[in-house]
């Protein structure tokens, strides 16, 4: 060997050297991002940070700073994996920058110190996140500190089949009032399970597709508690109203009686029910906003409007027609430097802005989160949004945020199955609930 | 050479069975935590002190802001912009305000422009409640608590950190709670009754009889008969329960062939529970019984020919040659099958998991799917580690016991002896 190749190679590796070192200079910072329940149609949620990354480095460059923002982006497209995940992640230290989640998780994840409220990194009285629906920052909050910005909004609408309704008696002038006479109570659940049995009589729909629930447990139950008057939280406390669960429990066991909802609904094939309510094959059901997206786009139902009406949960006894709207948020969690959680949550207030959040509300039919965000001309062209938007949110509720409340939840979700598959009586069930709620949760809910 | 063996057994057995112990005494979940918690004055931890101490209860639950002189003393101190404190010296000493948010409206609104973060560290310094901070020790809330003009007695204090604590405690409650509901006796009696039916019929009782009918097979055959029953055993988990799915649901194949006789399609699996037990234990049972099928065909084989000679010469029939020759020395697999796969299947829910996932109801649920739900995987992402693990440590136990009873019942004392014709 010459010296000449050596000095070559020395100077090679010199200028490679220089080169990483420029690199180096400037601001590599890696955000990572994860959201539970993400199908095709919710990429956005995780998506949406490319773009804010993209105007967050050019806002640096104006300042002379040198910024380079990785997003990496994991969505997870059921609730049980995702949340098990994030949760044994943050454990481990080694939790995402920022999470998508649905709100209930914040009581929880607060308490245990898996996330930092979102208040400490932005000024809530900045726009945009000052121009958010006050409810739905109120959704975000725990323990008086807001702890998430709201991703998006929804409602959880009971959907119609109209070919089958005028089939048994409806007009469409009927079928047009329906809407109002859900919300002034005059349509209620008995009326629904009336006309899922006449659905069936009259052979339009096979026995068991009359009405066709959510094939797995989800916030939608606690629709039918509020319709039969019960009550999930008052001041803090949770609250357990004996006489409105037994209703519901009862309602879906009647369901089942008459033949109108499988005794068997509960775990089967998720795809199979969503080609089947997009067919005509059920009669009646109830899912939420975001069902268009995959209806219409996944599913082939051309012709939404024509075939579809769409309702708040109607009334059963004791209670009012309502909805329930289960925001998802963005949260912040711990662990991770001062620096990085700041750019972390100055991303999330750009993809929070109306124009980039409205990518998501229109591609997977959700909600927006600010009024401004109706002005947009993709949201304000958008007519499910704009009908969804003014019939069911006015009427929207939200589950409490109380670290209790999964526990509570756990609970009635699996009486609610016992009653519904026959295994237990509504009042065993209910009774079961209760002796269960008394001795893990003592103090925290009030029986009544 | 006792050491490689030693080391193995406690890492694999002694130390998970010990951490499992330890999980299942404390009230671990999601929301406490692992890694412990701190002190905070909580809505929550209001209401649980309402009844004790209503006086106390009354008297923090309200968040308090005051821009006082110690206040701004503190701020002086963290040298931030010298502005901040002229400022709000001049303009807002002895301001009270009722909620962090109007406190910090005011901070905000400085001339000199704090930063979010800034705002934040300021308006600490100003907080004169203890309601919804978060005390890294118990002490620290208990000297806040002074501060604020609370004195309180030892057993008071003990209330106070008790009913503020956010982390986990020790505990009895899970095997409280696994005595007394009635939803856990019903899963005790699920898996009672899964690995009773699955061991018997397939693992056991199936496994000899593929294993007594190869026997009497030419070799080439009764190789095809073998290979064809470890298939299950081979494929992937995942696909042989989807290839079940495929066969059971409503547009299955089982579906398709009663639709030729005009029955509805539905879901075979989920239909009902007895449905769903009836797939379960075959789905279990099919990959069960090749593993007995392999044990018991190895120790026939090892039984010397001479004596099934010999018995065909004293005119016995099949029966009688599987009653008296084959059965009696098989006697140590029986038990070794026996014991091992109560064991597994008392251990075992992935098959079941990803075919019923405990349904229909929670009739399928059998206890270590149970433990797993509870433990690590549920829909609210409740996710209650102290439970699920007082509930593994329940299967660690039945598991002992159960094989202790093999043991007598087998007389495994008569299977160690040494033969007496050696002696």
């Amino acid at each position: 060997m010459t010296v000449l190749p050596i000095l070559k190679s020395a100077t090679l590796a010199a200028v490679l050297l220089a080169s990483t070192a420029v690199f180096a200079s400037a601001r590599d910072v890696t955000i990572s991002v994860w959201s539970g329940g993400s199908g095709p149609n919710d990429n956005y949620r995780t998506d949406a940070f490319d773009i804010a990354a993209d105007i967050l480095e050019r806002e640096a460059a104006i300042r002379g700073e040198e910024l380079n923002i990785i997003i990496q982006k994991t969505p997870y497209n059921g609730w049980e994996d995702f949340k098990q995940a994030l949760t044994l992640a943050a454990e481990a230290k080694k939790a995402p920058n920022i999470v998508a989640t649905g709100h209930e998780d914040i009581g929880p994840w607060a308490q245990s110190g898996l996330i930092v409220p979102v208040e400490d990194f932005i000024d809530l009285d900045s726009w945009p996140i000052s121009d958010i629906y006050p409810n739905l920052m109120e959704i975000g909050s725990f323990n008086g500190a807001v702890y998430g910005i709201p991703q998006d909004a929804e409602s959880r609408p009971m959907f119609f089949w109209k070919p089958y309704m005028k089939a048994i008696g409806y007009t469409d002038a009927d079928i047009d009032a329906l809407p109002v006479k859900v919300e002034k109570g005059e349509y209620t659940l008995k009326n629904v399970l009336e006309d899922a049995k006449k659905m069936q009589d009259k052979g339009l729909v096979q026995a068991g597709y009359g009405f066709y629930p959510r094939t797995n447990n989800g916030p939608d139950y606690w629709q039918f508690y509020t319709s039969f008057g019960g009550v999930m939280e008052e001041e803090g406390k949770l609250v357990f109203d004996k006489a409105a669960m037994k209703r519901t429990y009862q309602y879906f066991a009647d369901l089942v009686k008459a033949g109108v909802t499988k005794k068997n609904h509960i775990g089967m094939p998720g795809d199979q029910w969503w080609k089947e309510v997009a067919t005509g094959k059920a009669g009646i059901w109830h899912g939420g906003t975001w069902h268009y997206a995959r209806l219409v786009n996944q599913e082939g139902l051309k012709d939404f409007f024509g075939n579809v009406q769409f309702t708040l949960i109607p009334a059963g006894e004791g209670g009012k027609a309502n909805t329930l709207t289960h925001p998802l948020v963005y949260l912040l969690t711990s662990g991770h430097t001062e620096e990085e959680t700041q750019i972390a949550a100055d991303l999330i207030k750009i993809a929070s802005e109306p124009r980039i959040n409205a990518l998501h509300a229109i591609k997977s039919a959700h909600l927006g989160i600010s009024p401004s965000e109706t002005k947009v001309d993709l949201y304000a062209g958008d007519r499910w949004a704009f009908e969804a938007t003014e019939r069911l949110l006015p009427h929207a509720n939200a589950m409490p945020n109380n670290a209790d409340f999964g526990k509570y939840w756990t609970i009635m979700w699996k009486n609610f199955e016992a009653s519904w598959t026959g295994a237990k009586t509504a009042d065993a069930a209910v009774n079961d609930a209760e002796n269960e709620l008394k001795s893990t949760l003592g103090y925290a809910i009030i029986i009544r | 050479m006792i050491a490689p063996a030693a080391i193995m057994i406690f890492l694999f057995f002694l130390m998970p069975v010990g951490l499992t112990a330890i999980f299942a005494m404390t009230s671990m979940s999601t929301a406490t935590g692992i890694s412990g918690g701190v002190w905070q004055v909580t809505q929550g931890a209001v209401n649980r002190l309402e009844g004790d101490m209503p006086a106390l209860a009354e008297g923090i639950a309200q968040p308090r802001f005051v821009v006082d002189e110690e206040g701004l003393a503190a701020l002086e101190a963290l040298k931030l912009k010298p502005g901040y404190v002229i400022e709000l010296r001049a303009e807002h000493v002895g301001e009270v305000f009722p909620s962090r948010r109007e406190a910090e409206r005011v901070i905000k609104a400085l001339k000199d422009r704090p930063s979010t973060r800034e705002v934040k560290q300021i308006s600490d310094l100003f907080n004169r409640s203890v309601l919804n901070t978060r005390f890294e020790s118990r002490e620290a809330l208990v000297r806040s608590l002074e501060k604020l003009g609370f004195k309180l007695t030892p057993e008071e204090r003990d209330k106070v950190a008790t009913a503020t604590y956010t982390g986990w405690v020790w505990t009895t409650d899970n095997f409280r709670m696994i005595g007394n509901s009635p939803d856990m006796a019903q899963i005790f009696l699920n898996t009672a009754f899964y690995v009773a039916v699955t061991l018997l019929l397939f693992n056991v009782s199936y496994a000899l009889f593929l294993a007594v009918t190869t026997h009497y097979m030419p070799p080439t055959t009764a190789s095809v008969f073998r290979a064809i029953w470890l298939l299950p055993r081979i494929t992937p988990v995942v696909i042989y329960v989807l290839m079940w799915k495929w066969l059971t649901w409503d547009n299955g194949f089982l579906s398709l062939l009663m639709g030729q006789f005009g029955v509805p399609p539905k879901n075979y699996l989920l239909d009902n529970s007895y449905n769903a037990w009836f797939f379960v234990i075959l789905i279990n049972g099919f990959i069960g019984a090749s593993m007995g099928m392999l044990v018991f065909s190895s120790a026939i084989k090892a039984i010397p020919e001479t004596q099934f000679h010999a018995s065909e010469v004293d005119g016995a029939s099949r029966w009688q040659q599987i009653r008296y020759i084959i059965l009696p020395q098989l006697r140590w697999p029986i038990l070794f099958v026996t014991c091992y796969q109560t064991l597994s299947l008392l251990a075992s829910f992935q098959e079941i998991h990803l075919s019923t996932r405990g349904g229909p109801g929670k009739a399928t649920e059998v206890w270590s799917l149970a433990a797993f739900h509870t433990a690590l995987n549920n829909y609210t992402g409740n996710l209650e580690y102290g439970l699920g693990a007082a509930m593994a440590l329940v299967l660690v136990v039945v598991g002992l016991v159960l094989s202790l009873i093999y043991l007598r019942v087998f007389r495994y004392d008569t299977l160690i002896s040494k033969p007496l014709i050696e002696d």
